[in-house]
């Protein structure tokens, strides 16, 4: 990707050289100014590869494998024949299990969707419901993975990690890629790295609860003292610097520790929602005295991409007490009260701000599960299961893709997490077969060889 | 797609017009020849490019959708799975056309996302019916890589003498080599660095801490000329030199203390081969040897001498450390031994060898017979097996360690074990099967058995079965609890059945050994279910040429691996080792890819110094400490780093050596430059970590073994490393990726790493502890200034840094009056204060 920047190079620098040339810009313009700064800042804006339809990217991660069947993929067939044997599926003796949910149409488009999410129900003609998709290896460790990067057994860097690299940000003062996860879902912090990309654009974890990000606290006893120490910092890094013209690293490690000082004072801002209206917090279902819940963590993902972090990701729980509900499918039912009215308040809550229109929300998971039963519950299942999409560049009250009566495979349109990837990329502004990064002697991407744009659910 | 299809557009034409203004291809006979051209032309023009462009993607390259190549005309002609692409002359049988047209009646339509334009479907039309010529040299094959063309990196180490001096400046052999560059490219080097500034670059470069006050003062005060080379000979003496080196060889054999399975359990015998490693750099060993232990140590160890015997073994620790994935034992097989392979080859050779895993290697000469052939030697070999999820459920054991004693001294224990071993398996059986209660319980089936059948006789009758009934219940109950004692019984044998294969007070090691010697079938498209033919175990053909390993019947065949990795005819070995050698002591390589010396990586800068070194270091005896000496006694290691505008108006980059980089420290020596200045820091090596005890081990994906950190003040060399969780500290200031090789440090500017600095408890600690220090030095308040200079940057305050600390001091010491605390607690945060600064500043985290 080519970057022109505005400004000239040799200008700035003997203005940056010669004290504090940044305090007076704005955001952006500062920004411009550090990638020339920084032999071009990591984390500049940069071009899209064609015209991008969305700005941001929520990623929402519900861990474990939500069952596609007693969700968002309706099978009469599946009620039907509950308790008979299914035919051709791998040998199984296991019988077919209907859903113990009752589905219903929803708005104009007349989506079918389960009772455990009457709010996305209520929102249905704003969602696209893939329900062709299918990935390659159904464990936990391996599809969480493949989810998030591309590649179910070798580490590789996380979908935002990408979009941080290929679009860089607009607020300095707070991370590119930030990931609001409560509890460590499976394969760890792979999940967000950047791996081979450079680090700053790995995720930054952040830990709904009393301290969201580490070390984001001072410890000085007042703030005349930090910002005393602070100073002091400055200055005797100044008088080094003053010794060693010429050296734009140093200048570049002075002002992170600005940036650090703007993500002290923003960052807090951004998790304090007390200033939100009641009608919000009552739209997401919000107590005040509330900084945990999912239904908070959702308000701060709006308030993050509000105040231009590129990718969001919300991570509902962690690697056990999850959907995978191989005991029952009744444990499904905390997990879905638990996202489904704060994920359908996050979406109204971004249409009346006219943010819907340029931010794009994945949510997504494992894997499906069998349409057979595993005991009481369901099994890991592959082959056939549901994401959805919805927000900027995407049709609404749409379902692409189909499996079969069952929900064993797919009949038409299949979807690969590559296809899902790549079509996320596109919205985006980036084609995912030309944002490459070059390690161990070839260009890696996200999509590996692989990634089809799903251009059918695109507005 | 790495390819830039503009680029290889232009070339194409660019060829296209020269072998149409020079070369006429042979095939073309006089008279066709203005048709031909013509078509040439069209073909270029209109054709190739919408091949390139819009097909190449599923059908060239990697991709070989539904068995179509577009590459060439034969391609075209063979076609894919459905026949001819393309029938010269015939636009209506040719699938191809039918496919671009997006004919209702067409099997697909091409390409899949939009319809090509019509004038590109005419155009295609149009070429088929006259005939589909296609330029005989094709531009496009020949950028497609030419893997077996010549590389400097394959062919031999070239015999080069260092150029002659042109002045009296120095007549070290590696300035004459650099002052060649400076007098090409009219570069002026710097003056050589002042003392003090010299010994802390030395410091942090050989042992990664920095110089005590006391050491400067003596080595800017010993004037004799060999001061210089007296201090490196006493760093290379220090057993702190080996901390620091072992620390860059653990990246490059990507060092972890957990295998990287779902559950990522950890290795607790590890730590031994990270201790072999720094005793191997403390020791200068020679490399040759140091290669052939950890790729081959075992089969070494077996001539032996018995004192010999354990550090052989644990070295193959390199080849028992290959990541791990999964919850059964040894899952995804071919994965592991694709890292084997892959670290091995950049590692010691600077070879990406995975790439020829799923087709033949894109850039360099190594192909799937390369790869599966190298790929027997270590599916020959046994790995051994810590844990995983499914070791909880105690049906698998941690197994294939190695004994760390010669096999007859072994045995017996061994055969004990696992006499005992199968004795409680042999009881368990019994308990289930023989015993008494056993038996019990069998008559109690067959008593329940027999009063269920009168039960059911007496229903059938109508007959009353209550008294029949109560007593099945008593029965029921009785055999219930003799069922309860086998179990508690079978519970307590279980418990006494050991966890590992080996007994756990025999010396062991995470280490290899031979397993079954097999040649492997090559696996097609990378898939170990698809089997191509058998290749024999064996070297890289392109490097040996039609020399093959002679592997002794029944062994592995690491050994002579290991023999022609380290024979002086291999090209790339030496190489590889003295650019990395270089590239710690100058921040940057002479090969600025330190672990792709193929096509894809980067051009050395300095090609004859290179081969000058490497001659140099195979002549030392492969002496790494001798690389060491020659290096840094070179007056260009001793340059200072300032910034000189008209040097850097014509070299930038500094690719010429005109001046010493500034560079910050690596994660670990900030961290252990921290605790030195602090005065907190250890220096007695640790061994183990603290994991828990093997019997308690129940991690699974759900709950993995994630302990982020064990609390240790020794030095970070020692830090407890995982792979799926990164260390906190290390992650944070680019420490390496334990999952893969690093050949070189990222150096990341990010704001976390400020947020660290400013608030982390951790350094909060040190710079409270290094405040202590500098309050006991002294009473008067300049000296301490002058004092916390001297720790941290070796060197005195100048007057405007007194001035400017005086004036620190009492604005922090005046702000705390503010709260209750005594006088000494005041002194103590104010002087933490100004230590958290001193410790956190650039001059703290960069070397000159």
């Amino acid at each position: 990707m080519n970057e022109e920047h505005p400004i000239n190079r040799r200008k700035f620098l003997n203005y940056a050289l010669t004290g504090c040339a940044t305090t007076m810009l704005g955001p952006i313009t500062k920004l411009c100014l550090a990638a020339e700064f920084h032999n071009g800042h990591p984390l500049a804006p940069k071009l899209t590869h064609h015209p991008a339809k969305a700005k941001n990217l929520i990623f929402v991660f519900l861990t474990g494998g939500f069952s596609h069947v007693d969700t968002f993929d309706y099978k009469p067939k599946l009620q039907q024949d509950h308790g008979k044997k299914i035919p051709a599926w791998e040998n199984t003796t296991q019988p077919a299990m209907g859903s113990p949910f009752k589905f219903q149409a929803y708005g104009e488009s007349g989506l079918m969707i389960s009772e455990l999410f009457p709010h996305l129900g209520g929102i249905a003609d704003d969602l696209c419901v893939i329900r062709s998709m299918h990935t390659d290896l159904v464990e936990h460790f391996q599809a969480t993975l493949a989810m998030h990067t591309g590649s179910a057994t070798v580490p590789m860097p996380s979908i935002g990690a990408w979009l941080s690299y290929g679009l860089g940000t607009e607020n300095l003062d707070l991370p590119s890629y930030m990931v609001l996860c409560e509890r460590i879902p499976y394969s760890g912090s792979q999940v967000w790295d950047s791996h081979f990309l450079p680090p700053v654009h790995q995720g930054v974890r952040v830990i709904p609860g009393d301290e969201p990000i580490s070390n984001l606290k001072s410890n000085a006893r007042s703030l005349k003292l930090a910002e005393l120490e602070r100073i002091m910092l400055h200055d005797v890094n100044e008088i080094h610097a003053r010794q060693r013209p010429g050296d734009l690293e140093l200048l570049a490690r002075m002002n992170a520790d600005n940036t650090a000082k703007g993500m002290m004072r923003v960052a807090p801002q951004m998790f304090d929602v007390s200033k939100e209206s009641d009608a919000t917090l009552n739209l997401y279902g919000l107590k005040r005295d509330d900084h945990k819940s999912f239904a908070w963590q959702c308000l701060v993902a709006r308030r993050l991409v509000e105040h231009g972090v590129r990718v969001v990701e919300l991570i509902d729980t962690g690697a056990n007490d999850n959907w995978d509900a191989h005991g029952n499918m009744e444990e499904h039912r905390p997990k879905a009260r638990r996202v489904d009215l704060p994920l359908s308040a996050l979406i109204k809550d971004l249409k009346q701000r006219g943010m819907f229109d340029e931010t794009l929300i994945a949510i997504c998971t494992e894997f499906g599960r069998t349409p057979f039963s595993d005991g009481v519950g369901r099994n890991h299942h592959g082959t056939a299961f549901t994401c959805l999409l919805a927000g900027a560049g995407i049709k609404g009250g749409v379902a692409y893709g189909e499996s079969d009566e069952y929900g064993l495979g797919i009949v038409s349109q299949p979807c690969h997490v590559h296809d899902y990837h790549a079509t996320i990329l596109h919205l985006m502004g980036i084609d995912h077969t030309k944002l490459t990064y070059r390690y161990g002697g070839r260009d890696f991407r996200l999509t590996d060889v692989h990634g089809k744009i799903i251009s059918e659910v695109i507005a | 797609m790495p390819r830039q299809d503009k680029s290889v557009y232009s070339i194409a034409i660019v060829v296209a017009l020269a072998i149409l203004l020079c070369l006429h291809p042979v095939t073309v006979s006089g008279a066709d020849q203005g048709f031909q051209d013509e078509q040439h032309v069209f073909f270029e023009a209109k054709i190739r490019p919408v091949l390139l462009n819009t097909c190449f993607g599923c059908h060239g390259g990697d991709e070989v959708n539904n068995g179509l190549r577009v590459n060439t005309r034969e391609a075209l002609l063979e076609g894919g799975f459905n026949g001819p692409a393309i029938v010269p002359g015939r636009p209506e049988a040719s699938l191809l056309l039918e496919a671009i047209r997006y004919d209702d009646s067409a099997y697909v339509q091409m390409p899949p996302d939009e319809k090509l334009p019509n004038h590109v479907v005419a155009d295609f039309e149009d070429w088929v019916k006259n005939g589909a010529l296609w330029p005989a040299e094709s531009a496009w094959q020949a950028e497609v890589a030419e893997p077996s063309a010549p590389h400097w990196s394959f062919e031999p180490v070239n015999p080069v003498e260092p150029p002659v001096p042109s002045n009296a400046w120095s007549d070290h052999p590696i300035d004459r080599f650099i002052s060649d560059g400076w007098r090409a490219h009219e570069l002026s080097p710097n003056p050589l660095v002042e003392k003090r500034t010299l010994i802390r670059r030395v410091y942090f470069d050989l042992i990664g801490l920095p110089p005590a006050p006391e050491a400067v003062s003596a080595f800017v005060n010993d004037t004799s000329p060999d001061a210089f080379e007296n201090l490196v000979d006493n760093l290379l003496a220090s057993p702190r030199y080996g901390e620091r080196w072992g620390r860059h060889w653990m990246d490059v054999i990507r060092y972890a203390d957990t295998a990287g399975d779902n559950a990522d359990y950890p290795i607790p015998e590890i730590h031994q081969y990270r201790d072999y490693i720094i005793d191997s750099f403390n020791a200068d060993k020679p490399y040759n040897q140091f290669i052939q232990e950890q790729l081959a140590g075992d089969l070494l160890a077996k001539g032996e001498a018995p004192e010999n015997f354990a550090e052989q073994v644990i070295a193959t620790g390199f080849v028992a450390l290959s990541r791990r994935y999964g919850t059964a034992p040894y899952e995804l097989r071919h994965l592991i031994i694709e890292d084997s392979i892959e670290t091995m080859g950049r590692a010691f050779m600077g070879l990406t060898l995975r790439c020829a895993r799923c087709h033949d290697h894109k850039f360099d000469p190594v192909t799937m017979e390369d790869y599966y052939a190298l790929y027997g030697i270590f599916a020959s070999t046994q790995y051994p097996y810590t844990g995983s999820e499914i070791f909880r459920f105690g049906s698998e054991r941690r197994m294939n360690f190695v004994p760390l004693l010669p096999p007859e001294q072994v045995q017996p224990k061994v055969d004990s074990h696992r006499k005992q071993l199968a004795k409680i398996q042999a009881d368990m059986d019994q308990l289930e099967r023989e015993s008494l209660l056993a038996k019990k319980r069998d008559e109690l089936n067959i008593l329940v058995e027999s009063v269920g059948k009168e039960i059911a006789a007496l229903e059938e009758t109508g007959e009353d079965t209550e008294a029949i009934e109560s007593q099945k219940q008593m029965l029921s109950e009785r055999r219930e609890r003799v069922k309860r004692q086998i179990d508690k019984k079978k519970k307590e044998l279980k418990q006494q059945l050991a966890r590992s294969d080996l007994p756990d007070d025999l010396p062991q090691a995470y280490a290899v050994q031979d397993g079954t010697a097999v040649d492997i079938p090559i696996q097609l498209r990378g898939n170990p279910k698809e089997s191509g033919p058998v290749v024999m175990r064996n070297s890289p053909r392109f490097l040996s040429g039609d020399k093959s390993l002679d592997i002794p019947s029944g062994q592995s065949g690491r050994l002579q691996l290991a023999e022609w990795l380290t024979d002086r005819a291999n090209p790339l070995t030496a190489r590889v080792m003295v650019n990395r050698i270089w590239q710690y002591h100058f921040g940057k390589g002479i090969v600025p890819t330190p672990s792709n010396f193929g096509r894809s990586g980067v051009m050395p800068t300095h090609p004859k110094l290179l081969d000058y070194l490497a001659n140099r270091f195979v002549e030392s005896g492969w002496s790494i400490k001798a690389m060491h000496r020659l290096i840094l006694s070179s007056k260009v290691y001793q340059l200072a780093s300032d910034y000189n505008t008209q040097n850097a108006s014509i070299d930038p980059a500094n690719a010429y050596y005109w001046r010493f980089d500034r560079r910050r420290l690596e994660a670990e020596a900030i961290r252990d430059a921290m605790m030195a200045t602090s005065g907190l820091l250890r220096l007695n090596p640790p061994g183990g970590h603290p994991f828990p005890p093997v019997r308690t081990w129940r991690w699974t994906q759900h709950f993995p073994f994630k302990k982020k950190t064990y609390p240790s003040n020794h030095r970070s060399v020692y830090l407890m490393t995982q792979r799926l969780q990164r260390h906190p500290f290390l992650g944070l200031f680019d420490g390496p990726d334990t999952n893969t090789t690093t050949g070189k440090r990222m150096n990341s500017t990010v704001p976390q790493q400020s947020l660290f600095l400013r608030n982390h408890p951790w350094v909060q600690e040190q710079a409270a502890a290094f405040a202590n220090r500098l309050i006991e030095s002294s009473k008067d308040f300049a000296q301490r200034v002058n004092r916390a200079h001297q720790f941290a940057y070796g060197r005195e305050a100048y007057t405007d840094e007194q001035q400017r600390a005086t004036e620190y001091i009492a604005q922090v010491s005046q702000e705390l009056n503010a709260y209750d605390m005594t006088s000494e607690q005041r002194e103590l945060e104010t002087w933490s204060s100004y230590a958290r600064v001193i410790l956190t500043a650039n001059e703290f985290l960069y070397i000159d």
